[in-house]
């Protein structure tokens, strides 16, 4: 695990390059990193911290100084980051060193990662299906055991759905908890910057690493970072589970059912008390639309600077307006097109209060029922996805408007709502594919969320589990 | 016909801070293209904005000088809308929550003492800069981030005279308080002004047209002039008057179409999600206005009190803040206030006009004046010999040492005046008759003929008495 | 609100935000619309009367205001770095027509 690795200086290098070399030999049939970094250079010097000499990888939507950082969209294709985000110097000052810039969906808006300008990632346990998104390469390139830890970011369910697909730890911290400062950004009240990682102690120690005010982030939080990795406690008497029916009233796969309630009735011999607990059914279904409408049309705003004036993919013009509109009609995939003309209707002034800031009210609905739930509970838990990684080709048109879709495949952008800290965990497998139980708790309490995952853990013996690429 | 004006005008304003509304880039005048930017300025992915101290600071006190109520929850939203100017395609701005609401100024005109109320203040970024060339347009961001204030007035004003009172009075107030340089031909300073016209009485508000691109507050009234009759020629001929918005075009005195406002932008307002809410600290507000300089308005009170000039002469001192303190700094070294005053906005102001100086960057010490005071009242030199004294003094030089050099010791020996007064006598016999005959303008002229003869040093004073003396003795 | 949500519309729409979309992405997007429009009844089925807009996660006063010192300067080399055409040290368009 980490720890060990990180005590292990001296076979620091090797083991960079052999991430690095394994990562290249898995790129055919992943198709999961965007651009390589050979970490020879890095290698040469490498700082003392709780990551010396650890290969990683980072969503190419975390800006790397002179390193192309593309966030997966042609309109990027050529932008070389004149900074580095603030978590890049962190891992940096670590010892950390990165391997790969991942691939993800196009500018974070997706949740498949077929989106990406490099084509879709694959999943390493079943190369037919998809790895999930936004940050699917950064869950693949841990779930093949290249990388013990990979950046990912979370808006809706970004790091915690691949990672159910992919069958590892997938964190989302609370809101404030990691700098966004120098992460391209999706939808800024939703965005989180997450990751993977094979275990829970690895994700308690690298949530050490990561956290922490940055005033360069005026929404980033002074909370004192918790010792996560060294409070860490499997012991889950007498703490109150609250399964959120709603999720599994709508989900219709069996398999899935039989191993949530499984693991449900052997949390209860451990002594944690476990409940089922419903939420307003209209608050639950209204959870995707406000989704959607809160984070398209921060997205088009936040978008605004892609015009390929000073930066990035330019296509040429006779002027300012048909150079910004070449470049955008080039630069945004179709899908990223659609998304900016729904967010832009949202946002006009005739149409806000009914539909942007109605969002927002029924965000505030939506949080508030989650905080009481919270108050009487130490987490609430459901499945992370109706089933397994769908394939990718037999993609089916999904009934977007029926309850599984709108609840057990969206509920978990309850946790970006409302800032509050959520996390996967493998909890079994179908067909030889993983899926992952969610686990959510209140703001701050990353040390309950990591104990309760821990307990799982146990349970479950997921630990470490690394995909054989077919 | 009579009808009413209309106008309302809002100021853009540069903050005078070290570094930018949202950036620790600094701020800059006359610097090379981007080379006072960082990433955020430039609008990179992944920037974030982050609140200047200072910025807020300045806000509070322009709205407190403004009588403005402050609020202490600062927020801020974005406005949305695509320019090359523009690096985020956003300006963070204070639309639904500006710092300060319902304040007032006070003009005065030549109908008399008038409060202009003002609407709000809120912060804002400034944009970049573009040249423009013949076949290009070239980009430097400097100035893009720079900390702005907005003062939006309401539509209080009804003439040009208002308008550039207005404009003048805020200009004062913010320059005297460091708030701004407040310049317009600089562009730390920007004045959009509205004007409209109905027919009188008619209760109803005219098209609103907007005038932009003034460089300087002679240009205000001359732009709302001509607009106002542009307008009613409009009227008279049956024809209406569409919302434009228009430039002042300096050279023939007329306002010029810019583009017609075609139905009202959407800017898709909405709260900036990358600023929290601030709570600003009381303590700290109160810190701040209790430490604000002397207002112009305070100033002009305790001149008029303090120093017994006219109010004509106070407007013009207190008009420049640094020739107002330069004032102060003199008269920490003479009692002889009305003298000072005389010598700075006479000679020193004709000097500094012609070799187009400013107070602060000519070599004059405030201590000359007063020593020149000196000089003149103890009878040491003349006023007339004072003058001469100027050039030299501009530059840096002693008074008394020039005097010296110049061989200026007035003369105020009785017999040596007695010697020149006769001698002039002797040589203008004519102008004795006419005094004789009690033309009194002889005694003028024999007294300028003996400044003459002693070429400025005679006392005067003395030389009018020997004078009278020696022509009852002829 | 009276338009009519049709091809022509998006395509607008499109423009405002500076891009193009094709015959088919627009008729696309009117096709999404309408599930769109049904996915927003949902939301107009939660009773919102008298609840606030919730615009940030947390909503505890904050404090911090940045000191004004110059703290990071990039220089001009960088500044251009990721474009190609600049002119002494300037961004380039070619010329704007307001």
């Amino acid at each position: 695990m980490i720890k060990e690795l990180a005590k292990n200086k001296e076979g620091a290098k090797e083991r960079c390059l052999k991430a690095y070399e394994e990562a290249k030999k898995l790129q055919d049939k992943l198709n999961h990193v965007i651009t390589f970094i050979d970490p020879s250079e890095q290698c040469e010097e490498i700082k003392e911290g709780k990551m010396a000499g650890v290969p990683i990888a980072l969503k190419d939507n975390v800006n790397t100084k002179g390193i192309k950082t593309t966030a997966a969209s042609q309109i990027l294709s050529n932008y070389v980051p004149i900074y580095d985000a603030h978590i890049a110097t962190k891992l940096k000052d670590a010892g950390a060193v990165c391997i790969a810039k991942t691939s993800m969906d196009e500018l974070a808006m997706g949740g498949t990662n077929l989106t990406s300008f490099i084509g879709p990632a694959y999943n390493p346990w079943d190369t037919r299906r998809m790895t999930g998104g936004s940050s699917g390469g950064s869950a693949a390139i841990v779930a093949s055991g290249t990388v013990p830890m990979a950046i990912g970011s979370d808006t809706g369910d970004s790091v915690r759905k691949p990672a159910s697909f992919c069958g590892v730890v997938g964190v989302k911290p609370t809101y404030g908890r990691i700098s966004r400062y120098g992460i391209i950004p999706y939808a800024s009240s939703l965005d989180h910057v997450g990751y993977f990682t094979r275990s829970v102690e690895d994700a308690a120690l690298t949530l050490e690493v990561l956290a922490g005010r940055d005033d360069r982030d005026m929404t980033s939080s002074y909370r004192e970072v918790e010792a996560y990795s060294e409070l860490l406690n499997g012991d889950l008497k007498g703490k109150r589970i609250a399964i959120l029916k709603n999720v599994t009233d709508a989900l219709h796969e069996e398999e899935t059912r039989k191993i949530f309630f499984d693991l449900m009735k052997k949390m209860e011999e451990k002594g944690a008390i476990v409940e089922e607990v419903s939420l307003d059914e209209n608050l639950m279904k209204a959870i995707l639309p406000t989704y959607y409408l809160i984070a398209n049309c921060e997205a088009t705003s936040n978008h605004s600077n892609l015009d390929g004036l000073r930066f990035g993919y330019r296509e040429e013009g006779s002027d300012m307006q048909e150079i910004m509109t070449n470049t955008r009609t080039k630069g945004f995939g179709p899908l990223i097109r659609r998304r900016f003309v729904i967010g832009s209707y949202g946002l006009f002034e005739e149409n806000q209060e009914r539909l942007f800031r109605k969002g927002q009210k029924v965000r505030r609905l939506i949080v508030e029922e989650v905080k009481s739930c919270l108050e009487k509970y130490d987490a609430i838990v459901a499945p992370a996805s109706g089933s397994i990684a769908p394939l990718i080709d037999a993609q089916k048109d999904q009934d977007e408007l029926s309850d599984e879709y709108l609840i057990t495949e969206n509920y978990m952008a309850l946790a970006n709502f409302s800032g509050y800290p959520s996390m996967t965990v493998p909890m079994g497998f179908i067909d030889g594919c993983p899926i992952g139980i969610n686990i959510t708790c209140g703001a701050f309490e990353e040390v309950k969320m990591f104990n309760i995952a821990e307990g799982i853990e146990e349970i479950t013996g997921y630990k470490d589990l690394k995909a054989e690429v077919k | 016909m009579e009808y009413d004006v209309t106008i309302g005008i809002e100021i853009h304003c540069q903050l005078k801070t070290n570094t930018k509304m949202f950036s620790g880039a600094p701020t800059s005048f006359g610097r090379m293209a981007n080379t006072c930017v960082n990433e955020i300025d430039l609008g990179h992915p992944g920037t974030l904005p982050c609140l200047n101290k200072e910025a807020v600071a300045k806000a509070i006190q322009a709205c407190t000088a403004l009588h403005l109520e402050i609020d202490p929850l600062v927020k801020f939203d974005r406005k949305n809308y695509y320019y090359s100017d523009l690096p985020k395609g956003f300006q963070i701005t204070q639309q639904f929550h500006p710092i300060g609401r319902n304040g007032y100024i006070k003009i005065v005109t030549d109908e008399g003492e008038k409060k202009i109320r003002i609407n709000r203040i809120h912060m804002e970024e400034d944009t970049a800069k573009q040249f423009h060339l013949s076949k290009m347009s070239l980009l430097d961001f400097n100035r893009a981030g720079t900390p702005l204030v907005e003062i939006v007035s309401e539509p209080d004003m009804h003439n040009g005279q208002e308008a550039e009172k207005y404009v003048e009075a805020l200009r004062q107030t913010l320059y005297y308080l460091g708030v701004s340089d407040a310049k317009m031909e600089e562009g730390s300073m920007r004045c959009d002004v509205n004007v409209s016209i109905s027919p009188k009485g008619s209760g109803k508000l005219g098209t609103k047209n907007e005038i932009k691109n003034l460089n300087s507050i002679s240009h205000i009234g001359k732009a709302i002039d001509y607009e106002v009759e542009r307008q009613k020629e409009l009227i008279e001929k049956g024809e209406e008057i569409l919302q434009e918005t228009r430039r002042f075009d300096e050279k023939t005195n007329t306002t010029v179409l810019m583009r017609r406002k075609e139905g009202n932008v959407d800017y898709k307002f909405f709260p900036e999600p990358n600023i929290f809410p601030i709570r600003l600290d009381p303590a700290w507000i109160k810190e701040i206005q209790e430490n604000m300089g002397e207002l112009p308005e305070e100033r002009k009170e305790r001149y008029l009190n303090q120093y017994g000039l006219s109010e004509h002469d106070v407007d013009i001192l207190i008009a420049n803040k640094e020739m107002s303190e330069f004032y102060e700094n003199i008269m920490k070294h003479t009692d002889n206030a009305k003298s000072a005053c005389n010598w700075l906005l006479g000679d020193v102001s004709a000097y500094l006009n012609k070799h187009e100086l400013s107070i602060e960057n000519s070599s004059l010490k405030p201590e000359a004046i007063a020593k020149l005071v000196a000089l003149v009242d103890e009878g040491k030199i003349s006023g007339a010999q004072a003058k001469k004294l100027v050039d030299d003094m501009m530059e840096g030089k002693d008074p008394e040492e020039s005097a010296k050099e110049k061989g200026m010791a007035q003369v105020s020996d009785a017999s040596a005046l007695t010697d020149m007064v006769n001698s002039v006598l002797d040589a203008n016999p004519q102008a004795i008759e006419d005094f004789k005959n009690g033309k009194d303008k002889a005694i003028g002229f024999l007294v300028g003929q003996v400044m003459k003869v002693s070429k400025g040093t005679a006392n005067p004073a003395m030389v009018n008495s020997i004078l009278k003396e020696e022509l009852s003795k002829r | 609100m009276s338009e009519v949500k049709d091809r022509e519309y998006f395509k607008k729409l499109a423009q405002q935000l500076l891009f193009r979309l094709s015959d088919e992405e627009a008729d696309s997007i009117v096709k999404e619309f309408s599930t769109l429009e049904k996915q927003m009844a949902l939301l107009d089925a939660v009773d919102t009367e008298g609840v606030e807009e919730m615009i940030y996660p947390f909503e505890e006063d904050t404090y911090f205001l940045r000191e004004d010192e110059v703290s990071h300067v990039i220089s001009q080399e960088e500044a251009v770095k990721n474009v190609s055409k600049k002119v002494e040290g300037h961004f380039v368009l070619p010329k704007v027509v307001k």
